[in-house]
């Protein structure tokens, strides 16, 4: 029954995926499409950023350099050819490639690995709030390389026409594999190394774990999809300027992390799905609207300061986020449904 | 690159060097107390400086008036913040504590942005501010002279707080180790309350230093100062405050100075600077410069 259960399981998840997406693809105006990808790439980036912040308890805020560097790795390699050789001075052979999405994904994901490993590793020995630091400056440094390396990134006029390669299928199939991926990662020897060093270095070690292999191996498979997730972006959205990877793509992703529960992977994409609803929500709301004859001006910054206070209600109200470290399963379903279900019933009246 | 030139950058830097240095003494103190990195003290330094602004502009008061405003002010958001946000996570730890704060910060800049768009605006400086020396070719602005003296003055002024007052020994016990002074009997709350109240008046005096010394004030002004302040304070020692504010002239002069001594076209590299200068303090010398009051652990 548990073996059945456990091949069952993925392939069932996996057949209802398709059918949504199939709906999705069929039913819905382009808009919607639109949304949906966006909701997958998000998904990618928070369930990579997991690795590092949940599980681990390395609390990075530089995966937008990562995201960066691997955007602009693809850019290099799907752009038309007459727009590298007319604004950038690269090589000739990087001049003349013109790849399709899935290599440009793997060397964009191989390329966040490395600068991770380069300009994170030696700062592994920091704890808490110096790790953060070091990080988020590496994010700042990345952004301003690439805003004045005019000769390699077009500087902050960034790069335009970039393939709209991503769709449905590309983003929610690495979805599938990434999610399927992490959920056996936290069950291997691996994962629970990485969840140890997480909760107490000290003791993981005296218990004969290797704290820095464990976070080596975290930064390096957060670093890869991370990478992947920026790749997607940059080709769903059709330009890669530096500024867009800033303190607020990191702001964002790391929302929908603490939203969801850091150390929880359905978490994350529960997360994914709150935060991105609600930025298609609130973003017409920023733009003015008329209610009831009265004119709401324009208020730029509106979602910004909403999600910064909705950040601080949920850090104090609730700081482990909706899921904590659990993971939703049909059986957390059901008893979540037997409990409501006691509530909803109605007492036998005594007298 | 003449002798005088660099000199020259070196005077240029002081005032840019002061305002570090009040905002890095902010980070000290809180980060000694509380064991917070308070990000959102950029955005404390902009409330500062846009109290300063409105009350100058819209009120058309005198400076003077004008900088109690910034200062009144900064202390009134940086006490509400600190009821508000920052002491139900208080238990939660430091990154929690330092998550807070960057949400604080991006809600406060925000609201700003919401409620007077993000243009640029002039701040009106006193003609006295705005005369210049010239001293054997160096010149030498009078508002230089006035940050780099209220620095000092301030300066001084608090370390004889720190050291002399019953207030500012229970403060550096609350840094040394929180649980053994409040065993003591001093009130840690308050000792917070009064931490947050000097370090929003720090950076509220810093904002209008910026408005005097830049002319203008803007909502994402925050931005600027708060890195290189909050490594200004690691390079002087956690919660020494003479290290703080003489960490604050280091950075501001060597940033200053590696932006006069770069090609025009990499001027934008500027952040690049304060960063390396923290990954190399933090992987070789993370104590900082000098003696940090932490307990030894």
């Amino acid at each position: 029954m548990k073996t059945l259960r456990r091949i069952l399981g993925p392939i069932v998840g996996l057949g209802l995926l398709v059918l949504l997406l199939f709906g999705v693809d069929r039913l819905f105006p382009p808009y919607y499409h639109h949304l949906f990808v966006l909701f997958g790439v998000n998904i990618i980036l928070t369930v990579s950023l997991n690795i590092t912040n949940g599980f681990t308890g390395l609390f990075s805020l530089g995966h937008g350099g990562l995201m960066l560097a691997a955007g602009y790795a693809s850019a290099y390699l799907t752009m038309p050819v007459w727009w590298k050789a007319a604004h950038l001075s690269l090589p000739s052979w990087l001049t003349n490639v013109h790849w399709p999405l899935f290599p440009a994904l793997i060397v964009g994901g191989l390329v966040a690995t490395l600068f991770g490993f380069v300009l994170t590793a030696p700062s592994f020995r920091l704890k808490g709030h110096y790790f953060m630091l070091m990080t988020l400056g590496f994010n700042i440094i990345m952004v301003s390389v690439g805003e004045n390396l005019i000769a390699f990134t077009n500087g902050a006029k960034g790069m335009c026409p970039i393939p709209t390669y991503t769709n449905l299928w590309w983003v929610f199939g690495i979805v599938a594999f990434l999610v399927y991926f992490v959920l056996r990662l936290k069950r291997s020897k691996l994962g629970r190394a990485m969840i140890a060093v997480g909760k107490d270095q000290t003791l993981a070690e005296t218990m004969g774990i290797s704290a820095s292999r464990a976070k080596m191996a975290a930064f390096a498979i957060s670093s890869f999809f991370t990478g992947v997730g920026g790749v997607l972006l940059v080709h769903v959205i059709g330009n890669l300027f530096p500024t867009h990877f800033g303190l607020d793509i990191v702001f964002d992703v790391v929302m929908m992390l603490i939203i969801g529960g850091m150390g929880s992977v359905t978490g994350s994409i529960l997360g994914a799905a709150i935060v991105t609803g609600f930025v298609e929500l609130l973003s017409p709301i920023q733009e003015g609207f008329t209610l009831f004859g009265f004119a709401f001006p324009r208020m730029f910054g509106l979602v910004q300061l909403l999600f910064a206070v909705a950040l601080i209600l949920i850090l104090i109200f609730r700081p482990y986020g909706i899921m904590g470290e659990r993971e939703l399963s049909l059986r957390s379903l059901g008893n979540a449904a037997r409990f409501v279900g006691r509530l909803i019933r109605p007492r036998r009246s005594v007298a | 690159m003449s002798f005088q030139y660099v000199v020259q950058q070196i005077l240029n830097a002081l005032a840019w060097g002061s305002m570090l240095g009040l905002m890095a003494v902010g980070y000290t103190l809180l980060y000694g107390v509380l064991g917070l990195v308070n990000f959102a003290q950029g955005e404390i330094f902009m409330v500062g400086a846009f109290s300063a602004y409105l009350a100058m502009a819209l009120g058309n008061a005198p400076f003077w008036v004008g900088l109690f405003a910034a200062v009144g002010g900064a202390v009134i958001a940086g006490v509400i913040l600190e009821r508000v946000a920052f002491r139900p996570v208080r238990k939660a730890g430091g990154i929690t504590l330092f998550i807070t704060s960057l949400a604080v910060s991006i809600a406060i800049k925000n609201l700003y942005i919401m409620g007077l768009t993000n243009k640029i605006r002039p701040f009106k400086t006193p003609a006295f501010l705005r005369t210049v020396h010239d001293w054997h070719g160096l010149l030498i602005y009078n508002n230089t002279i006035a940050i780099v003296a209220v620095t000092l003055v301030i300066t001084v002024a608090l370390l004889l707080f720190i050291n002399r007052t019953k207030t500012g020994i229970a403060m550096r016990a609350v840094a040394y180790d929180r649980e053994t002074a409040e065993l003591m009997g001093v009130n840690t709350n308050r000792v917070i309350v009064i931490a947050f109240i000097i370090a929003s008046a720090l950076a509220a005096i810093a904002g209008v230093f910026w408005g005097v010394r830049f002319g203008s004030v803007q909502p994402t002004m925050g931005y600027v100062p708060v890195i290189s302040a909050f490594i200004a304070a690691v390079l002087g020692g956690v919660g020494n405050i003479a290290g703080a504010m003489v960490g604050g002239f280091i950075i501001g002069i060597g940033e200053t100075l590696f932006v006069a001594f770069l090609p025009s076209e990499l001027i934008g590299l500027r952040p690049v600077f304060v960063w390396a200068v923290l990954f190399v303090l933090l992987l070789f010398k993370p104590s900082g410069l000098f003696p940090a009051n932490i307990k030894p652990s």
